[in-house]
């Protein structure tokens, strides 16, 4: 009991000293995998010329121009999807959600295709341009929650089931619809359907990444602090609010954070499975079930295993490339069935 | 300083659920909720916690109408307890009740938190259930739980005057009689720490030693607010209950036939 209590004691803004352990593990391996991805690929890198920059030029461009961009996205998109993944499971207080299964990923990557097509030339090609991709991922995913939000009533009581059942439908609708675009888009802006479906963080550059950055980096800045409130929420929504938790309000920044984050992460990288839904069970693993470790942990585990994948994605096949997305839903769909049916053993 | 209802009433797609409702909650003194199922007390209870608003009539928490006061305002004056949901992911019974403490960005009382989270733990008896998976107690033993996040949200700092209130939603269902006690007990002594108390009881002669005041309701509305005395009686009762009541002068005070 005085041990309980005493650990009690240390305990900080990200949890108990156990808790603040594994993040600092977590962020070392974050930085490792970082450092391998930047120096494997098919033109490899060694580690004493990453460091001394004493590498020919063409070294030089490769990393900077080509696998930093790249490393940096794979980390920022397992970083929001990760998180977000952490903060809907919370919301609506039940393990299976996840951006990607209840539609909010088809949206974005619906929002992104569209604005490929339809966007004039002479908006693409200004400074602005790079500003269109984003926002409307951002806008597909909004308009995907937006429509969850009406059909459940505001996420009251109908509970997962009918927000994975909508997530099918909105899966299907615009799996057609860009399978449609790609067709007949004579565009070559407009990537392939493998691109969307299964995702890529090939084909990426410093003036795209940097506006989708500054998105993600502060929706997940904005979600941090609201680990608390998310720890309550689990008490019963009614009981958050006795609690001092204005619920309403919450729902709002976690909806307009989510969809910012996972819209502008799709835009670039298109639709990568299961990612959201894995991290945070595996955080939860390791660490504990309190948010405020948790929050952090899905955004850096999340990043660690995304450039993970991507890593391997990039080497395992040299010189070609396998698409991120086949990687993570192997790993993620079995997954996925396990849980359904540790859920059902539960009888939730 | 109390928890008061002026005429409140509740409509539900036309239909009363209660009807104007005027009661009050002294902080110092337990006022039991009493009634047949379905007379809405439980109705009452989220109307009084800011859960539901009334459709008429007004709460007021120490004089001010409950809708000016913010949430986390509310929360400050009074702790609800009612029948608990499942918790999705494996909280700790510690994380649970850590829950209920208001003041993690206030740095001097934070100083506090480590003695006073102890001490309710030990009060509440919980010691050896700190550590384990809160989903994996029995019915009971949540119960308990809650009540001791309760007690942690309505921790009164010193020098603090305002009083707390606590809406208890049959806290004693699930209880074996061991705990049954020791909860009155608790609760007993938070009294003289400036805290109100509403109950609902289903037990007359829980009621009848423990209330100060009690309120008797049937369908939506009051049928007698008083003293324990002057609810607590033959004739009342039996009426209210439809059921042949009897009202003793020793103890069990109140039998039924």
């Amino acid at each position: 009991m005085d041990e309980i209590l005493r650990s009690q004691q240390g305990t900080t803004r990200f949890g108990t000293k156990k808790q603040i352990s594994i993040l600092f593990f977590i962020s070392i391996f974050c930085l490792i995998a970082f450092l391998l991805a930047i120096a494997n690929g098919s033109y490899q890198i060694s580690f004493t010329e990453l460091f001394a920059g004493s590498g020919q030029n063409i070294q030089q461009i490769v990393i900077t121009e080509i696998r930093l961009p790249r490393v940096l996205l794979s980390c920022l998109v397992g970083a929001s999807l990760g998180m977000s993944g952490a903060v809907l499971q919370g919301l609506f207080r039940n393990p299976l959600a996840d951006p990607g299964l209840i539609g909010v990923s088809a949206g974005a990557a619906l929002g992104a295709s569209i604005a490929i097509v339809i966007t004039p030339a002479f908006i693409a090609e200004s400074s602005l341009g790079v500003f269109v991709l984003p926002i409307s991922g951002v806008l597909g995913a909004s308009f995907v929650i937006a429509l969850l939000f009406a059909l459940t009533k505001g996420f009251g009581y109908q509970g997962i089931t009918y927000l994975l059942l909508v997530g099918i439908a909105v899966n299907a609708i615009v799996g057609v619809a860009i399978g449609v675009l790609t067709y007949i888009s004579t565009d070559s802006e407009l990537r392939t359907l493998t691109f969307w479906t299964m995702g890529s963080f090939g084909g990426i550059n410093w003036s795209l990444l940097i506006p989708a950055s500054i998105v993600i980096t502060l929706s997940i800045v904005l979600l941090i602090p609201i680990s608390r409130q998310l720890d309550l929420v689990q008490l019963g929504e009614i009981e958050a609010y006795r609690l001092g938790v204005d619920v309403k309000k919450l729902k709002v920044r976690i909806i307009l954070c989510c969809a910012s984050c996972v819209g502008a992460s799709v835009a670039l990288s298109g639709m990568i499975g299961f990612v959201g839904l894995i991290v945070p069970h595996l955080a939860r693993l390791i660490g504990g079930v309190s948010h405020r470790y948790l929050l952090p942990a899905s955004a850096l585990l999340g990043a660690c295993i995304m450039v993970s994948a991507d890593l391997l994605a990039r080497v395992i096949i040299q010189p070609a490339e396998l698409p991120i997305g086949l990687i993570t839903s192997a790993i993620g769909s079995p997954f996925f069935l396990w849980l359904i049916f540790k859920m059902k053993k539960n009888d939730y | 300083m109390t928890i008061k209802s002026e005429s409140m009433s509740l409509e539900i797609d036309g239909g009363e659920i209660v009807n104007d409702i005027n009661i009050e909650v002294f902080p110092g003194k337990v006022l039991a909720l009493i009634g047949p199922n379905g007379a809405g007390k439980s109705t009452i209870l989220k109307i009084l916690s800011g859960d539901i608003k009334p459709t008429s009539g007004v709460v007021k928490y120490n004089d001010i109408n409950i809708s000016n006061i913010p949430f986390f305002d509310r929360a400050h004056i009074r702790g609800v307890m009612s029948q608990s949901q499942t918790i999705a992911f494996d909280f700790s019974v510690l994380e649970i009740i850590e829950m209920g403490w208001l003041h993690s960005d206030h740095d001097y009382y934070t100083s506090f938190y480590p003695d006073v989270l102890k001490q309710i733990i030990e009060d509440c008896e919980l010691q050896h259930l700190a550590d384990r998976k809160f989903n994996t107690l029995s019915g009971g033993e949540q119960k308990r739980v809650h009540f001791a996040r309760v007690l942690l949200q309505l921790w009164i700092p010193e020098g603090d005057i305002h009083p707390r209130f606590m809406l208890l939603d049959e806290p004693l269902a699930n209880l074996d009689i061991y705990y049954e006690l020791k909860m009155l007990e608790i609760i007993k002594k938070h009294l003289s720490k400036n805290i109100g108390v509403l109950l609902i009881l289903h037990d007359l002669n829980t009621a009848s030693k423990f209330a100060d005041n009690i309120v008797l309701m049937k369908n939506g509305t009051i049928v007698k607010n008083g003293s324990t005395v002057e609810v607590l009686t033959e004739s009342i009762l039996s009426e209210t209950y439809e059921t042949k009541i009897k009202v003793n002068d020793t103890s069990p005070k109140i039998t039924y036939l």
